[in-house]
């Protein structure tokens, strides 16, 4: 087989995508209006499919600790955190990242991805057994892979399930480690924390949580979910991303694990790579301070949230029970979806489809998602063109 | 327990997901042959933990095809005792 042979798939596929009027893997933003609003093919869409839960990205407080870091500390670092990369803003943040989810240890990475890969591939090694949700994300199995540990998947959102497979494992299991996420970013559900939390302590094994869609948005701080369900204690790990409700970049775990540290020595992905630019991180702090200050960003995200999920349900889709500023909406059949998106999209509204394999049940999927910079206009604009497309 | 009755349960615990068109067997390819989705993979095998109370880690699961690869890794995690 030629080097390039094994991507004659991936070919297919993209020239499937390349025959539809929008590729809906391939748009192009080419002037950013708002933080919910976007030129995509000369036409003005209003965004509905972004990670921007606070619509935190044109903050004019953010905006201009970046301007200012710009200016005092230059566009980036050039090196790794283990050579010439770390600044004192770095430290800044891993210490403020910890005092907001009222940990004892913080560490940031370059990116969530790298944050979840560095992690499990430093706390993991062949020896060790690792209990995932099915419908982890992708960053989470490919960084128990890499780790080598023995991977044991259990069913989304199914404690008993990981009740079951812990006490099979024997003596494995109280140095297992458990991994799930807070609100999963596809059907806008959320993991019941608190039940994984009496399966980890019946067993003695590890709990990590990724908050990555849930940070900013749950808990009276804005902590997360594990806030929100009372088991901000019980959790040994909580990985995140600065990339969604912060509005920037970068990765990050809090722990009250001491050998935290540690894991600088041991992580690759935190050691051979570049650490933030100054300006991201700078942006980054105003962000994470913001959602201590402005609380009314989360009443507004989930005003909205009901907002959206009432209106969608009202119009008699299949959603999920939970309601979260992410709602996915399911189809059985692929080109019904694949229709779905490209109508909404040419009635001004973008959100992500998602095909088989990435959708969980092998079906399609329309993930639709609000912010805190929505307007009610927009999102009846929304709700409307999902009822003009129903009623055909 | 042995190969041969693991792969009759594994085939009644299969034949519970998905309708079974020609009659499955030990040659029967799970997901190109059966037609299991990704999701009904995981209840599967999750089933399949279940009655045979063991659990199968990913690496092992890498060489599973077929009914038959699936029952010789439940008869090698088991030890036969199922």
């Amino acid at each position: 087989m030629s080097l390039f042979e094994k991507f004659s798939e991936a070919r297919a596929l993209e020239r499937a995508l390349m025959e539809l009027p929008v590729n809906p893997t391939g748009t192009i933003i080419s002037e950013v209006v708002s933080a919910t609003e976007a030129i995509i093919d000369g036409k003005l869409k209003i965004m509905a499919g972004t990670n921007n839960y606070l619509g935190l990205t044109f903050d004019t407080d953010c905006i201009a600790a970046g301007q200012q870091a710009l200016l005092e500390a230059g566009t980036g670092t050039t090196g790794s955190r283990m050579a010439n990369g770390t600044y004192q803003q770095h430290l800044d943040l891993e210490a403020e990242i910890a005092d907001f989810f009222d940990y004892s240890y913080g560490m940031v990475f370059s990116t969530g991805y790298s944050a979840n890969i560095g992690m499990l591939t430093a706390l993991l090694n062949s020896e060790d057994s690792v209990l995932i949700d099915s419908e982890g994300h992708a960053s989470l199995f490919d960084g128990c892979r890499m780790s080598g540990a023995k991977i044991y998947r259990f069913k989304h959102n199914d404690p008993e399930g990981l009740r079951k497979r812990l006490s099979r494992l024997g003596k494995a299991s109280k140095d297992a480690l458990i991994v799930v996420e807070g609100l999963y970013s596809v059907r806008g559900d959320c993991a019941p924390l608190k039940e994984y939390v009496d399966v980890k302590n019946e067993f003695g094994s590890y709990l990590m949580i990724d908050e990555a869609h849930s940070l900013g948005l749950y808990g009276e701080n804005g902590r997360g979910l594990a806030e929100d369900q009372g088991v901000s204690d019980e959790v040994d790990f909580i990985v995140g991303t600065f990339s969604k409700s912060l509005g920037s970049i970068g990765g990050f775990c809090v722990s009250n694990h001491p050998e935290l540290s540690l894991i600088r020595y041991a992580s690759r992905p935190y050691i051979f790579t570049a650490s933030p630019s100054p300006s991201v991180i700078a942006t980054t702090r105003q962000a994470l301070k913001k959602i201590g200050s402005c609380p009314k960003l989360r009443e507004v995200v989930w005003s909205n949230a009901k907002f959206l999920h009432s209106g969608l349900s009202q119009l008699g889709f299949q959603i999920g029970a939970d309601v979260s500023p992410v709602i996915g909406i399911p189809f059985k059949e692929r080109e019904v979806a694949l229709n779905y998106w490209q109508n909404l999209f040419n009635k001004g509204v973008y959100t992500n489809l998602i095909l088989p394999p990435a959708a969980p049940d092998g079906g399609s999927l329309i993930r639709c998602s609000v912010t805190a910079a929505h307007s009610k206009e927009q999102i009846s604009f929304i709700l409307d063109a999902f009822e003009a497309i129903k009623n055909g | 327990m042995t190969h041969s009755k693991i792969v009759i349960r594994l085939i009644e615990l299969l034949e519970g997901l998905v309708p079974s068109v020609d009659n499955f067997d030990k040659e029967t390819a799970l997901v190109s042959d059966a037609g299991l989705e990704s999701i009904q993979v995981i209840e599967y095998l999750c089933e399949v933990e279940d009655e045979f109370d063991i659990v199968i880690d990913e690496e092992a699961l890498s060489y599973v095809n077929t009914v038959g690869d699936l029952a010789e890794t439940v008869l090698k995690i088991s030890g036969g005792k199922s």
